[in-house]
Order: C-alpha cells, then structure tokens, then sequence
C-alpha cells in the first residue's frame, strides 16, 4: 500500500517534470504516432500480396504487433528510464542516498523514473491489439483472452526482470549501458513472431534474451497456436526468473557494500 | 549523560582494488588478469559518542574518515571490528535504524536537477513515512534555520551552489535524525556561506539534541561547532580528546613570545629559538616543547631588565589542524 502511494508520488513527479518541457514532450508524442502507424501500415502490405505468414494470419500479426508497443512501451515508460538513472547512480555515487532510505532498494530503483509519453505507445499498443482481437472474430474464446492476459502478464515481468539483471551488472562492471542497447536490439526484432526466425536465433531470443516469449506467447494464446504446456512453461519460467533477479540484485548490493557475496 | 549513541569497537576495513600500469598495452592486459592489492582505509579504531555531541573528524584525504562514515551509517560493510548506532548494527540497514540517521555528502546531491526541492521533500516525507504535522514542523523549522524563504519552490538547478546546499541539509534532516554524520557539508562554499552552514549546524544540535559528527577540510568549521575531535590518520585513530589539547598533541612545540623595552629592540634572539615572528620589540620565537623551560630561563637570566614581558604559548590550533590536514604529523604522538 505504501509502496502504491509512493509510486503515484514518483508519477507525479515525472508528470510535472516532463510538462514543464511541453514542447519536448510533444515531439515525442508525434514521432511515437508516427512509428506505430508506419509499422502498422508495414504490416498492411505485406498482406496484401499474402494471406499468411509462416501460419500467422492477419489479426494475429495484428496482436502481435500491439503485443510488441504494449510491452516496448511499459518498459520504456516505467523500466529503463529508472534503470538508466541507476547506472548514472552507480558512476556518481549517490546510490549511496538510495541505500540510506528505508524502504526496499530494488523498489526504490527500478521504479523511480517514468517516461510518460510513452503511456502514447502503449495506448496504441492497446488499440492496434484490439483491432487485432476484433478481426479474430469467432477464433477469439474466453480462455483464450485469459491466456493472453496471464501470457502478457508474464511477457512485462519477464521484461523487468532481465532489465533488473542486466542492471545489476553495474554493480561490478559500472558502465554497463550497452547492455540495455542489446536489449532494445533484440526487442526489436520482437515484432515479428519468434517462430519466423532461423534456429539459433529463435533459441537465443527465447532463452537468453525472453523478449521473444514477452511478445509471441501472448499472441499465440490468442491466434490458437499456443499449447497448454507453453502457458504453464511460461508461468513457471516467469516466476523462476523473479527468483533469480532478486536473488542476483541482493548479491550485486552485498558486493557494493563489502559485505562478502 | 546518557548510553553513548555510537560505540565503534577496532573498526576496520579494507578495500581490494586492481592496479594496471600506464598504457594500452597494461590496459588490454588488465581486461583479462587484474592483479589487486589490498588497502586499508580504516585500520582498526574505536570510540563512543554520547547523545548530543557535536564531534569533528579530522585527517588528510584517504585518512579513512568517510569509509568510517560509510560503515557508520550502513553504506559499507567493515571488514572486521563491531559499531553499534542508537543502538542498531549500521551495516544490517533495518528501517528503524535508516529513519532516525542521516548522511549528507558535500559534494553530492540527492535532490532532483529538474523540479523544485519541495517536491523531493513530500517524496522523502513518504518514503520516511513522517506524518503531516511532524512533516510540517521540521520543514518550517528547516525553513527557517537555513533561511530558505522560496528557495524549496524552485527548481533545484536554478540555485546557486550555496543555496543548493541549504537545500540538500533541508532534505537531508526532513527526517529529524537523532544522529547525523556531514561529510564535508562547507566543500566549495563561500566563506560566508560557510559560517551560514556552521550557525546552521550548530543551532540545530542545540535545538533539536541531534548527535553530529562532522568531517571537514575547514578548520573554522572544527573550531566553531566541536569541542571534542577525532584525528585519523592512515586509518589509524592519532587523537581523541578536546579540541584545546589538540595542539599541544599535534605541535612538537610552543611560542614564547618576548618583548623587550624600546632601547633593546636590535637585539638578536635568534640563539633562543627560530623566530617566527618579530615586529616593533615583540619578537615570537618557536622553541621544542621539552626546552620550553630551559629558554625561558636562559632568555630571563640574559635579557634582565631589557624584557618587558614574556609569556609561552600554545601555537594556535589552525596550525595544529593544517598539519594534520597536510599529513605530517609527529610520529611520536601516536
């Protein structure tokens, strides 16, 4: 409950910062709208010369391609700008005053910082998901939709969690920005279906970097070609790499502060 | 008095750090065999402080006092030794004992660059969970402590280093710590801002009863608010005591200071001891402590009555700070 409080505050904080840059804030707007409708209208063509896509129809990509601006969008609004500013912490040495505030670190860390324009990105996420769902028409079942809520659940925590890691790294390592670039290279290649990929590279955006699962599952729960072993997988996967990343980020703090790891 | 508020018991810590040598080629190296070394930064002290106190950490760069600091208020973990703060061990950083300390750094910032510090203090009241009327009295407190009339409505990047600073002590004791540690809180002020900082930090442990240990490179600052110091020096504690014994512990030697009547001031008194100063017929003399005596009687026996007066000093506590600052200190006082 005070951790909910504590959260609206640091929104309204983001909020006011980013309103006293209007004309930035803007901009950022109309370059999001931008991006999607072009991708959406990518998406149009090349259906128009084929029906489907490695057994992924229209509506599905559709989803798909919301999937993908809902979960790019919430990381990008509520998980890298605060992970960003960690590292700058790290280098400066004022996570020291983070460490110094009773209240959980990993809180008070990961979700300190807010991009709100992005709050626009995954609101077209939604609605491109939507027209997604409402063209699968009959296809769509209720247990399907719960799936895909439960797929896209996992999907944005999967998200945090590998952002999470990847960060802790700058316990040891300091500058470790470049690793977030790896992560917005793969979660770019997110937005076709992981299954479309050769192999290696399907093994490597499922397994080392989840963004491939984040995004495919929730799709294919709603498109039919998702297999009950894959949502439970999922879930369990999801869960295990909570563990970890908590785990990891206690040992990455013990290591900052001498306490032997 | 009370039980002491911070008891540190053989205290120490060492750092492991890697060393590379010069150039591209020790730097490619280093990627795949660091070699380290250790250091230590704080080489087993111990000492209390009761509730109250206002006590002055002394000691060149890399004395060890903010790794001290840091192990004090939790940052750090020592490598060995016990502390006890308001009655908590630092290092396990439980909630009860992080709401009743602080740690202000000067010269970093907790605040936020782009939205004005009172929007920081209402984050802090949440995350401190302070109630709104103990919120509201230590922040019109703070207020008018540090005089900061508008400054909290402004955006934090707006104010001068100064007022920047008054700001960061408003945030920093929103919390109303019982024990504060300020890590060079008057680094790169002014000179009058300075003493703004130090009546500020003064009047606040007689107000509020907070426990302060301070660092500072400003020996004003030492002088003006801590009766009892610490000296520190490669991580070794040289000194624990009132600030006035300080230079008798610091200084190998005292002043005696002659002046002598007006038909003798061509005399040379330079046999007596080095002459620091001289001016009209007062001539100031640095003399060993242990020959203090001895000169004084020479001097009498053969000046007679061309002495008008003779007095032995104590060389004025800057000098004993400078040269703890500057690290030469007597090695026989350890």
């Amino acid at each position: 409950m005070r951790y909910l409080r504590l959260l609206a505050l640091f929104v309204r904080t983001e909020l006011q910062f980013e309103l006293a840059y209007r004309v930035n804030f803007l901009a950022e707007l109309l370059s999001l709208v931008i991006i999607v409708v072009t991708s959406v209208a990518a998406v149009l063509i090349l259906f128009a010369y084929t029906q489907t896509m490695n057994g992924w129809s229209f509506p599905a990509m559709l989803v798909l391609l919301g999937v993908f601006y809902i979960v790019q969008g919430v990381g990008e609004l509520a998980f890298t700008p605060s992970f960003q500013q960690f590292m700058e912490q790290v280098r400066l040495g004022t996570l020291d005053f983070v460490l110094l505030k009773p209240a959980s670190s990993q809180f008070l860390v990961s979700l300190r910082y807010f991009k709100l324009s992005n709050v626009a990105q995954v609101a077209l996420g939604v609605i491109v998901t939507a027209l997604g769902l409402a063209r699968l028409g009959d296809e769509l079942t209720l247990i399907a939709l719960g799936e895909f809520a439960v797929a896209l659940f996992c999907g944005l925590v999967l998200v945090y969690v590998l952002l999470l890691s990847l960060s802790t790294l700058a316990f040891w390592f300091v500058r470790v920005e470049n690793l977030l670039a790896v992560y917005e290279a793969f979660l770019d290649a997110g937005r076709f279906p992981v299954d479309i990929y050769p192999g290696w590279l399907r093994l490597t955006m499922s397994t080392v970097i989840p963004i491939g699962i984040a995004i495919t599952v929730p799709a294919q729960a709603v498109a039919g070609r998702l297999e009950a072993l894959g949502l439970g997988l999922m879930v369990v996967v999801t869960i295990a790499a909570w563990a970890f990343a908590r785990w990891f980020w206690r040992v990455g703090l013990r290591s900052y502060t001498g306490a032997s790891a | 008095m009370g039980e002491p508020v911070v008891e540190v018991a053989d205290l120490m810590k060492t750092f492991r750090v890697s060393e590379r040598e010069e150039g591209l080629g020790a730097t490619v190296r280093s990627v795949f065999r660091r070699r380290y070394r250790d250091v230590q930064a704080v080489a087993g002290i111990s000492f209390g402080i009761e509730p109250g106190e206002v006590v002055g950490f002394l000691g060149p760069n890399g004395a060890g006092k903010t790794t001290t600091l840091k192990m004090l208020s939790g940052l750090l973990f020592p490598t060995s030794g016990r502390a006890t703060v308001l009655g908590h061990v630092p290092w396990r950083r439980e909630d009860r004992f992080l709401s009743r300390i602080a740690l202000l750094m000067g010269n970093r910032t907790q605040l936020v660059w782009d939205i004005p510090a009172a929007d920081s203090l209402r984050v802090l009241q949440e995350i401190y969970r302070i109630g709104e009327t103990d919120y509201r009295r230590a922040r019109d407190e703070l207020v008018d402590l540090l005089d900061l009339g508008p400054l909290l409505n402004k955006p934090v990047r707006n104010l001068s280093l100064g007022e920047r600073m008054k700001v960061e002590f408003a945030a920093g004791l929103i919390h109303s710590p019982q024990v504060a540690f300020l890590d060079e809180p008057t680094i790169g002020l002014d000179v009058s801002m300075q003493a703004r900082i130090r009546r500020f930090v003064a009047e606040y442990n007689r107000r509020t009863g907070a426990t302060v240990l301070l660092t500072s490179h400003y020996m004003d600052d030492v002088v003006a608010l801590c009766r009892r110091v610490l000296v520190i020096h490669h991580g070794k504690l040289l000194y624990d005591g009132a600030l006035a014994g300080l230079a008798e512990r610091m200084t190998p030697y005292k002043l005696i200071v002659a002046t002598l009547h007006d038909g003798a001031a061509h005399e040379d008194l330079g046999a007596y001891g080095a002459i620091v100063a001289r001016e009209e017929g007062r001539v100031t003399l640095r003399v060993p402590r242990e020959n203090v005596a001895e000169r004084t009687a020479r001097l009498v026996g053969d000046l007679g009555d061309r002495l008008a007066d003779l007095s032995v000093e104590d060389p004025p506590i800057e000098e004993a700070v400078d040269r703890i600052f500057s690290g030469e200190l007597p090695v026989a006082t350890a």
